[in-house]
């Protein structure tokens, strides 16, 4: 935690073909970050405009004792034994965060993961960091709606978008495949908007 | 540890599908997958500059990637699962090739120098990678046509060449020798009405009739075996074999509901390895009717799907079914010369366009010519022969040409000719160069073949440099590109009753056989069959040897497609085409036929450099 923090986020003029990012997926029980629980976290390195393989990862969180997957394992397909064969989730944070020292958090519907990774580190390390994210929904808001025109979310789903460029469809809800999945949609969204630097893209 | 050894299943799975990473130990893929990183190209971006250095092996995971050489000229579109970058990689040189993604691409990147080792390290890696080397494709081709021992496959009734040689059972002894004798034919199957009572042959008539002294009056139920050993159609050929030895006779009538189909001989099954062609033609000759010709002709296409399926290739089944046209051609020129008596002037009859080259197919049209001595002055006997011989060419299932290309019509004296030629050669027009075309492929046949060499001598050398003739033959090699796109969403017959179909002799073999033709002709070379053609030109130094492989090689692989696709739709009872659906075509065999549509891409490239045919259109 002291290290992600010592190390600083990229400045906000920082070009885009140099941009370290670190997309990221997480599978929770639920979508509230006070009630719900972190089972898997994914991530994939993106430098630039390279999304680079050998980064790739894929983070099991063992449940606590009397905690289970309950129902959500019939959306991520985690059960309770793959969980309870993962690793505990302050280690799973702290691996995560070391990932993305110096790198801005990229995700789909990023406020998810950033609440669930802030509201963790605050029981774990008992402090919230403020993460710089790029978050592809709203990219591609603007992508399809330029003004300020409703947009059915339907068509902001991950892999709605990402057929607008053909990109190719994957397993959805595993970790590593959606964080996957939303670093090549983040490839595509930027190009195509021809965005240049993260001030253009990010957000706080 | 805080994470397990990941995989990143999409990578992985992707890779295990596509060649040649699909030949990797799980573990190597894996350990490559790490190596990657995933790039985005939006459409229109150049990935690769043509001239500039290149880095990586591209390895496209959706979208689609236009390779030209020069940056101009369309070599491939490369599409999922294909990869680009890799000549420039092996040849550390900046890249021949312009990369353009034409639709928004995603591709999977792999740094050269890990490329490099894998081209040291993994046989599949390096094989598949290695630039392509004389023989690569006809080797493809090989694999593809999976021989079998397919002579444990033939049947009974795949043996029977003709229809049975029978008489009643009170034919007299004399009478069935003759019949034997005519037919020429080993044993004669006595029917009563329609069903089989017994059989006599050559033993029997040394055995039981001179040597017992039975007096050849008798009838042939005297001496015949009744009840004669008989099988089913469907009894195996090797089947027949054993029945024949244990039972120590030499032949077998195939029966079914009592009824004989035919006979089968010890010799029809000696012979079975490798010279069925030869037991047709030497049929063809002992035919004395057009009617009966037609007969053993319709054995043909039978007998070389058979051939295919025992994984001969295309040029050795164009040879057969050629030979077997020529056998029919000449056996109904001689029926001629038997019924009406010999020309009275010399002459030749010249076969022209696919039948001249060797490379009939299944369903060919019947085209030819006569050429005759300049002191005939009444041509009857050669019209009537010419009638004669396309009636029975065409009873035997050798469709009339549309285009009228026969001998019926060109029958012209040898001083005709060289006008005829002259005026083709010196004075093209476009529309009567592309009928002229089939006369630049032509073979003599039957009768005087100087009449023929001493024409076709001229006429090469006139053609020879006679460039806007060349000029108007190249235009049309070139007219008709192979669908390098045809693999992505395929190009298609867009509209009749071949609706998403490939037309596979228009925009494959013709490009080739023209395109082999115009080079030939400029080259003095006479001989008429593609393969030959590109040998020849090889061997002038026209062609360099790994185009004339490549060439040679696309050439042998399309018609193998194409007489399989014949055979297959006559084996459905379907009349043949040459229109191919995409989904007949296995993966493999679509990248291979996109590496022949490459090679006849690039002859079409040469060609028009030299002619400049696009000025001329």
């Amino acid at each position: 935690m002291r290290d992600f923090l010592a190390v600083p986020a990229p400045s906000p003029r920082t070009p885009l073909g140099d941009l370290p990012l670190l997309a990221i997926d997480l599978e929770t029980t639920g979508l509230d970050a006070e009630s719900d629980r972190i089972l898997s976290i994914g991530f994939v390195p993106v430098d630039g405009r390279e999304i680079r393989l050998g980064g790739a990862r894929e983070i099991v969180v063992r449940a606590g004792s009397g905690e289970g997957v309950g129902d959500s394992a019939t959306v991520h397909g985690l059960t309770d034994d793959v969980v309870a064969a993962g690793v505990p989730l302050t280690d799973a944070l702290a691996a995560t965060l070391r990932a993305l020292e110096g790198r801005v958090l990229l995700a789909h519907h990023a406020a998810i993961e950033t609440g669930f990774l802030a509201r963790a580190c605050e029981r774990a390390f008992g402090a919230r960091p403020l993460f710089v994210a790029v978050d592809t929904v709203l990219l591609g808001r603007e992508l399809l709606a330029p003004g300020d025109e409703d947009v059915p979310p339907g068509r902001l789903r991950l892999d709605a978008l990402r057929s607008q460029f053909g990109l190719p469809r994957y397993r959805a809800h595993n970790a590593l495949s959606d964080a996957l999945a939303c670093g090549e949609l983040y490839l595509a969204l930027t190009q195509e908007l021809g965005a240049t630097r993260l001030q253009q893209v990010s957000v706080r | 540890m805080v994470h397990m050894d990941v995989e990143v299943a999409e990578v992985v799975d992707f890779l295990a599908q596509h060649a040649p990473f699909s030949e990797l130990t799980g573990a190597e893929r894996r350990a490559l997958a790490k190596e990657l990183s995933i790039r985005y190209f939006r459409r229109g971006t150049v990935v690769i500059e043509s001239g500039a250095p290149n880095h990586s092996l591209y390895i496209i995971r959706s979208g689609a990637v236009d390779i030209a050489e020069g940056g101009q000229d369309l070599v491939d579109r490369d599409e999922p699962g294909d990869s680009f970058g890799s000549s420039s990689l092996l040849s550390r040189s900046p890249s021949r090739y312009r990369a353009t993604a034409v639709e928004d691409t995603l591709a999977y990147v792999l740094p050269g120098h890990r490329f490099q080792q894998l081209m040291r390290e993994s046989d599949p890696v390096r094989d598949f990678y290695t630039p392509r080397q004389r023989g690569r494709l006809s080797q493809l081709a090989r694999e593809l046509q999976k021989s079998d021992d397919s002579i444990l496959r033939l049947d009974a009734g795949d043996m029977i060449v003709r229809a049975p040689i029978a008489a009643p059972p009170s034919t007299s002894i004399r009478e069935a020798a003759e019949i034997m004798t005519r037919e020429r034919v080993s044993a004669l199957l006595i029917n009563e009405g329609d069903q089989l009572v017994g059989i006599l042959t050559d033993r029997d008539l040394r055995s039981r009739v001179v040597l017992q002294g039975v007096p050849n009056t008798e009838p042939v139920s005297s001496v015949m075996t009744r009840n004669p050993v008989r099988v089913s159609p469907e009894m195996k050929a090797f089947e027949l074999l054993m029945v024949m030895t244990s039972k120590k006779i030499h032949h077998l009538p195939v029966v079914r509901d009592g009824r004989a189909l035919g006979l089968v001989s010890a010799g029809d099954l000696m012979r079975l390895e490798s010279s069925n062609p030869v037991v047709l033609i030497g049929e063809i000759g002992r035919r004395n009717d057009p009617e009966g010709i037609a007969e053993v002709a319709r054995q043909a296409p039978r007998l070389a799907a058979q051939l295919l399926d025992q994984g001969a290739n295309a040029d050795d089944v164009s040879h057969v079914l050629t030979a077997i046209a020529d056998a029919i051609t000449g056996r109904l020129i001689q029926l001629v010369e038997i019924d009406r008596g010999p020309a009275p002037h010399p002459w030749c009859w010249v076969t022209l366009g696919s039948q001249a080259r060797h490379e009939l197919g299944f369903a060919s049209d019947q085209d030819h010519a006569m050429v005759i001595a300049d002191e005939a002055t009444d041509l009857s006997w050669y019209e009537e022969a010419a009638e004669r011989v396309v009636a029975g060419l065409e009873l035997a299932g050798l469709k009339r040409c549309p285009g009228g290309a026969m001998a019926t019509n060109w029958h012209l004296r040898s001083r005709e000719w060289r006008r005829q030629f002259a005026q083709w050669v010196n004075e093209p027009e476009s529309k009567a160069v592309l009928h002229a075309q089939i006369f630049f492929d032509a073979r003599p046949v039957h009768g005087d073949f100087t009449l023929f060499d001493e024409l076709v001598g001229g006429v090469v050398s006139g053609a020879q440099h006679a460039q806007r003739f060349l000029g108007h033959l190249a235009a049309m090699a070139v007219r008709r590109e192979p669908p390098l796109t045809f693999f992505r969403g395929f190009v298609l017959e867009n509209s009749g009753a071949h609706k998403d179909q490939f037309d596979i002799k228009a925009g494959g073999l013709h490009a080739i056989i023209e395109s082999v033709r115009v080079l030939a002709l400029a080259a003095g070379v006479t001989e008429p069959a593609t393969l030959t053609r590109i040998e020849a030109l090889r061997a002038a130094g026209r062609l360099n040897d790994d185009t004339a492989a490549e060439l040679s090689d696309a050439f042998e692989f399309i018609s193998f497609l194409r007489l399989r696709h014949q055979a297959e739709l006559m084996a459905r009872n379907e009349p043949a085409n040459n229109f191919i659906a995409p989904d007949q075509l296995s993966t493999a065999e679509r990248r291979h036929l996109r590496y022949a549509f490459t090679a006849v891409r690039q002859i079409q490239q040469t060609i028009q450099y030299q002619w400049q045919t696009h000025l001329m259109n």
